[in-house]
């Protein structure tokens, strides 16, 4: 992937300084941006050194279970099914507030266990449950919300962009951690309520591929009163959305 | 605002010292051990961001980004959100590097606190690298159909761009 990035970003660079003729700059271009990444990496060093040590005494502290009971009644809402059956929920607490200190180190593997206990709790429940099939293949809601929300940032301390900032010479680089955190939390906002939707839509969808026919078929064979060897789940819901 | 804003890192600082000194266990042990792991990762780091800042750098001193800049700032003004953070939007969902890369180009290009250098200081904060956290996550799960979860993450992403150039008005007063 960052092979691809390069090479496009190169090519279209060459091209273009060939067109607008800037060779001579892109040349300069090549060498100031070497030692540049060694400049920034220099910049930052320091502020992850001491970040990371930080937050590796505040999980050793306990800190991050903590935020972990904190959230837990918040989660439930966002992975209903987790919490139900108590599979994964724990990884998925966990997994949430690592992130929220910024403890990617730490968060991953979590993530990772969270979504090998779900798909486990997938086989063992997989028959029980009708919305979700026992499809292995296939992701499962909770699994989505869990990818989707880590893949909206969750970090309360954007140390590294902090750090950028201050080496970048600002006069204040502190002054955007208030509107990272509204954007922050609006976005797993947002992530949470579109997986939701996102969720139900889907399984309207396939109880609709289920039903055979569709909604037509079953209300007709409702009128009719012929109570056949139909899906019955089927059948119940369009009595109850009948008018 | 900024004085929050502000107090957040020696809060935070505040705290670690209690926490040290309120208990018995060697806390100051696992700060060393982590920060040994902080250097490890920023390490690890260099060779990633050598390749890409070069690319970067070149990007910027080729005009391609002026001439792209200018073809798209009639329609970037328009939905509120500044030409220059383009390079970044499209690093961001791709590699953590790449994106550290460009967006330290793009302060240094347009200030750190100019409009674009805010706006993409706050987008750089809320979003992640999208692509790269959900083939990570569902590979590990060994899950071939993810469903909605790209289209989700990508609506999120998305959403995020536009509101951290709508928080950068509110909060600077930029118009």
């Amino acid at each position: 992937m960052l092979g691809k990035c390069f090479s496009v970003i190169c090519i279209v660079s060459v091209i273009f300084a060939m067109c607008t003729k800037n060779i001579s700059n892109l040349s300069n271009a090549v060498v100031d941006g070497a030692s540049r990444a060694v400049e920034l990496s220099l910049s930052l060093l320091g502020v992850m050194c001491l970040w990371s040590g930080l937050m590796e005494l505040l999980r050793s502290a306990g800190v991050v279970r903590k935020i972990a009971q904190i959230l837990r009644p918040i989660l439930r809402l966002a992975f209903p099914r987790a919490f139900k059956t108590g599979i994964g929920a724990e990884e998925i607490t966990m997994n949430i507030s690592a992130n929220m200190l910024g403890i990617g180190n730490a968060a991953t593997p979590f993530a990772i266990a969270a979504m090998k206990a779900m798909r486990e709790g997938q086989i063992k429940n997989g028959n029980k449950e009708s919305t979700e099939g026992v499809d292995l293949d296939v992701a499962t809601d909770d699994m989505i919300t869990l990818a989707v929300l880590n893949a909206s940032s969750l970090d309360l301390l954007p140390t590294t962009i902090i750090a950028l900032r201050r080496a970048a010479g600002s006069a204040d680089p502190y002054s955007i951690i208030v509107p990272v955190w509204i954007c922050s939390a609006a976005g797993s906002v947002l992530a949470v309520l579109l997986c939701r939707f996102f969720a139900v839509i889907f399984r309207q969808k396939k109880r609709r591929q289920e039903g055979g026919c569709g909604q037509g078929y079953t209300r007709r064979v409702d009128n009719v009163k012929s109570i056949g060897g139909h899906n019955k789940e089927d059948m119940r819901s369009t009595r109850a959305g009948a008018p | 605002m900024n004085g929050i804003s502000a107090s957040v890192i020696p809060i935070v600082m505040f705290s670690v010292a209690l926490i040290i000194l309120s208990s018995n266990k060697p806390h100051f042990d696992a700060f060393l051990v982590g920060a040994a792991e902080g250097a490890k990762t920023c390490a690890k780091l260099l060779p990633a961001l050598c390749a890409l800042l070069v690319a970067i750098e070149m990007l910027f001193a080729s005009g391609a980004i002026d001439v792209v800049g200018k073809y798209l700032s009639d329609f970037t003004e328009a939905v509120g959100i500044p030409s220059g953070m383009l390079p970044l939007m499209l690093t961001r969902p791709v590699s953590g590097a790449a994106s550290a890369a460009t967006y330290s180009e793009l302060l240094k290009e347009y200030g750190a606190d100019s409009y674009t250098g805010l706006c993409a200081s706050i987008l750089m904060g809320s979003s992640d690298t999208v692509i790269y956290i959900l083939s990570v996550y569902f590979s590990a799960a060994g899950v071939k159909r993810t469903r909605y979860a790209f289209a989700a993450a990508f609506i999120v992403m998305l959403f995020s761009i536009f509101f951290s150039a709508y928080l950068c008005r509110l909060f600077f007063g930029f118009s």
